[in-house]
């Protein structure tokens, strides 16, 4: 059953056509990862499914309703998106940042409850950043400030996420941590997951499909064996790679150029 | 290292509440029993509760000592606290709106409108009308530049902070540049614009409180109630959307809720600048960016600050009158200069 | 060629010498000065060459003067003087407040009469008389100085007698500026035998210092008197009505005298008029 389907979406940007006719759907507790290379329409797809940007033909339906016609409460409690350069406000501490994120679950012009602030000090927690709560977001490291981001998300609560680059900032270690945390709430919650990833390899690694965008359509869609092949890879990036089969999935490795001996 | 779990989210200290009343409460003693006529203070006090029911004491006071008490301060005071709480807390609306902490009420074209309307009427009404039709001339003229402000904004489609804010800034040059033309070609009537635009609570009477009053329930209410919005607006627009805040509609009624109130302010007491920056960024220096925290303590010291500069504006040159405008300059250049100085990085 | 041009030089100045100093030519003058068409710059100067009979000799007036009502009245400004606007009306003397448009009139040729502001009556005399010679009127001028020498002695003979000078409040603008005894119109109300409570106010300074609601309320003045009734439509009812005004003797006793904002702000021939007017308020106690 789909939870977010998006059919024919064609959409502008400052008068430039970014996406020409994409469908895509995602069911509950599903991973879809968005990958291609840069100016493809990867984040532009993503504010698309956000309810953020108006596509010019197509539609988005979240659970059978169009986002664009949802309310904008009822659109985030339904939607919880990480966009890849979110903004800083400066002077808050990381917990009232991830208190932001329980907005619509508050009356409107009231204050958090007890309840919710528990739930964003477990979200800290979760995302190895408890001990930051009093600090501000502006003072924290990178690596930090990507999980706090995501806190925020996942405290919304909410039953589709949207996650633009979310590990770009984070070490490998912290990479993996975010990644299997969200698997596990999506194994827990049902939360479908829709992300777009530079790294092809731990797309392939934690998403059930992934959608090759190129010249604002998919080019290539299915699970990662299937899209993630040299010939693919090639054409679409004019990367230089070879593809190796994995323990969990494939592995792209990159060539140096040839003549270059190491 | 503080235990997670005891760190709280930011709130309204009571410590700071009880602060922001203290300064008001000082601020009209003060108020009532230091002026251009020294008035013994028992007298005063007296006066005061002999008009309290209930209350069997009568005044020690002559009847102009008594008038000077009640009609002339008491309202003065009321009024001077009214308008500081109204233009510090329309400059809090409006940097949380615009997400930038250096925005004062005026910047919409709220001074500009004002000042034009004014010197249209004291130049094309005869002086029999007097000066009776200044004050709705002030509204009408600040709104409607807020309003012209609005429309130059949004021309195009663009629905954005930031071209709201340039549009501002043209309406102003615009209607600024009409103003002068004006006063230019009727020079005999500077004087008189120029005393209303200065600021001054000289003529503050009831009506003048009466008439302002509702304003302020109204436009403290509705801030008040938005404080939490302002915040989540922190994040930017696109941003704050997500998290469910409808955004075009919460800026629309806030800057028209920020604009009334500046309206209001202005129409009985010109154009005092200042308060409407110096207080919310005071508030933010000394307890962080929560509007939560900066929207109610602007509204509390900045009802102190304006009747403590009327006070001072009545005072310093007795019997003359300092306009207020001057005195809260003559204290927010120094207060800026001492921000730059002293704030520690990444402390806007 | 030394000596011829020095002999050359010693005639010419003879010449001059010569011409100034017939006595045909200082009658000449005299008379040449009633024939001089006059621009008036300053409606206290306007009153006064209408007052000296020189009235036909003016080809233009200020746009404030407006007394006489007969005065030609033009656009031209006493404040921003633009010289070749005057110089349209083909004029030979220019009588102004104050010698801004010297450079520009001198260079056209017209004369120009600066007359200030009178600090005292002995000054407005001096203009008058200063104003007769001009215009080729001295000894009417010298009749006008002496009638409102005559008349101002004669309201002053009127004053009241009393031990206790009432106080009176006199308003120049309608916030609250007022004039002290140092000033012109201060003069006439010490004069007129009034205690002027802006005295008290200002130390040093201008002379005309800004009062405020209290210190006005306080005072409790017996006279009000409102010189700003033309620019700023003051009157007795708008008096009453300011917060506090309504405990001020001069109000409740009925004693707030309006003026003309022009006869209270001119020191030429009508201050004989407000003079009276500030006696009259006084007897009225």
């Amino acid at each position: 059953m789909a939870v977010l389907a998006a059919a024919g979406i064609v959409a502008d940007l400052g008068g430039a056509r970014i996406l020409d006719g994409v469908d895509l759907t995602v069911a509950s507790g599903g991973w879809v990862s968005i990958v291609g290379p840069n100016g493809a329409g990867k984040t532009t797809l993503v504010r698309v499914l956000a309810g953020a940007l108006a596509p010019r033909e197509g539609r988005v339906l979240v659970d059978g309703d169009d986002v664009r016609g949802l309310r904008t409460r009822e659109r985030a409690r339904r939607i919880a998106l990480v966009p890849q350069t979110p903004v800083i406000p400066v002077g808050v501490s990381t917990l009232d940042y991830v208190l932001l994120g329980r907005t619509p679950h508050m009356p409107f012009f009231g204050s958090e409850s007890s309840d919710d602030v528990g739930r964003a000090h477990g979200m800290l927690e979760r995302l190895g950043v408890g001990a930051l709560a009093g600090r501000s977001v502006e003072s924290c490291s990178g690596g930090e400030r990507q999980r706090v981001f995501l806190a925020r998300a996942l405290a919304q609560e909410a039953p589709i996420l949207l996650l633009d680059e979310p590990t770009t900032a984070l070490d490998i270690g912290h990479q993996q941590e975010v990644l299997d945390l969200v698997d596990g709430l999506r194994a827990e919650q049902g939360i479908a997951v829709v992300s777009t990833m530079h790294d092809l390899t731990l797309a392939g690694l934690y998403a059930d499909e992934l959608v090759l965008l190129g010249g604002g359509r998919i080019v290539e869609r299915g699970p990662a064996e299937e899209v993630l092949t040299e010939e693919t890879l090639r054409r679409h990036f004019g990367a230089r790679v070879s593809v190796l089969p994995g323990a969990h999935g494939p592995v792209v490795v990159p060539h140096r150029a040839p003549g270059k001996a190491g | 290292m503080t235990h997670p779990a005891a760190v709280a989210p930011t709130v309204l200290r009571p410590r700071w509440v009880v602060g922001g009343v203290v300064a008001v409460a000082v601020a009209l003693v003060l108020g009532l029993t230091v002026g251009a006529v020294s008035l013994p203070v028992s007298g005063v006090v007296g006066e005061l509760l002999s008009h309290l029911p209930f209350v069997g004491s009568k005044s020690s006071l002559s009847a102009p000592q008594a008038a000077i008490v009640t009609e002339l301060r008491l309202p003065r005071v009321v009024l001077g606290l009214l308008v500081g709480a109204l233009l510090a807390s329309a400059g809090a609306c409006y940097q949380g709106v615009f997400r930038n902490p250096l925005v004062d009420p005026y910047l919409l074209g709220a001074a500009a409108g004002a000042g034009l309307a004014v010197t249209v009427v004291i130049i094309s009404v005869t002086a029999a009308t007097g000066s009776a039709g200044l004050p709705l001339a002030a509204f009408a003229g600040a709104l409607g530049a807020v309003g012209l402000s609005w429309f130059v904004g949004r021309a195009g489609g663009r629905r954005s902070a930031a071209s709201l804010l340039l549009a501002g800034i043209a309406i102003t040059s615009f209607l600024t540049a009409i103003q002068t033309y004006l006063q230019q070609r009727n020079s005999d009537t500077i004087r008189q614009v120029y005393s209303w635009i200065l600021g001054r609570l000289t003529t503050a009477d009831w009506g003048d409180v009466l008439l302002v009053l509702p304003y302020f329930l109204i436009t403290a209410a509705v801030l008040l109630a938005h404080r939490r919005v302002l915040d989540v607006l922190a994040v930017g627009d696109e941003e704050a959307a997500a998290l469910g805040v409808p955004v075009a509609r919460t800026r629309l009624v806030l800057v028209a809720t920020a604009s009334m109130a500046t309206a209001a302010a202005v129409s009985v007491s010109g154009l005092i600048a200042f308060v409407g920056i110096i207080i919310p960024h005071a508030v933010r220096l000394a307890t962080g960016s929560s509007y939560r925290i900066i929207i109610p303590l602007s509204i509390l010291y900045g009802a102190a600050f304006l009747a403590l500069a009327d006070l001072v504006a009545r005072t310093a040159l007795a019997p003359a009158e300092i306009p207020i405008g001057v005195v809260t300059a003559f204290v927010g250049a120094p207060f800026f200069i001492l921000v730059l100085r002293t704030s520690p990085e990444g402390r806007a | 060629m030394k000596f011829r041009t020095s002999l050359l030089f010693a005639l010419l100045v003879a010449l001059c010498v010569s011409l100034g100093a017939t006595p045909a030519g200082a009658a000449r003058s005299e008379a040449s000065n009633a024939d001089r068409k006059i621009v008036s710059l300053s409606p206290t100067a306007t009153e006064m060459l209408f007052a000296i009979g020189a009235g036909d000799q003016v080809v233009a007036v200020d746009e404030q003067s407006n007394y006489p009502t007969d005065a030609p009245v033009t656009d031209l400004s006493g404040i921003d003087v633009n010289a070749e606007a005057i110089a349209g009306y083909k004029a030979d003397l220019v009588v102004a407040q104050d010698d801004t448009a010297k450079g520009a009139l001198d260079a056209l040729g017209i004369k120009l009469l600066v007359l200030p502001a009178a600090n005292r009556l002995s000054e407005t005399y001096a203009q008058l008389r200063k104003l007769g010679k001009a215009t080729g009127h001295v000894d009417e001028a010298a009749a006008v100085v002496t009638k409102m020498t005559a008349d101002l002695a004669g309201l002053r003979a009127e004053v009241p007698d009393s031990s206790s000078k009432p106080r009176t409040f006199y308003e120049l603008d309608d916030t609250l500026y007022s004039a002290t005894s140092k000033t012109f119109i201060g003069q006439l109300l010490r004069q007129a035998g009034f205690r002027n409570i802006a005295d008290a106010a200002a130390e040093e300074g201008s002379g005309y210092p800004q009062l405020s609601s209290e210190y006005v309320v306080d005072a409790n003045p017996a006279v009000i008197f409102l010189a700003d009734t033309k620019c700023c439509g003051q009157t007795a009812a708008t008096v009453a009505q300011r917060p506090g005004f309504d405990t001020i003797a001069a109000v409740t006793k009925g004693h707030v005298v309006t003026l003309d904002d022009d006869v209270a702000s001119r020191w030429g021939p009508r201050v004989v008029e407000l003079f009276r007017e500030l006696v009259r308020a006084n007897q009225a106690l």
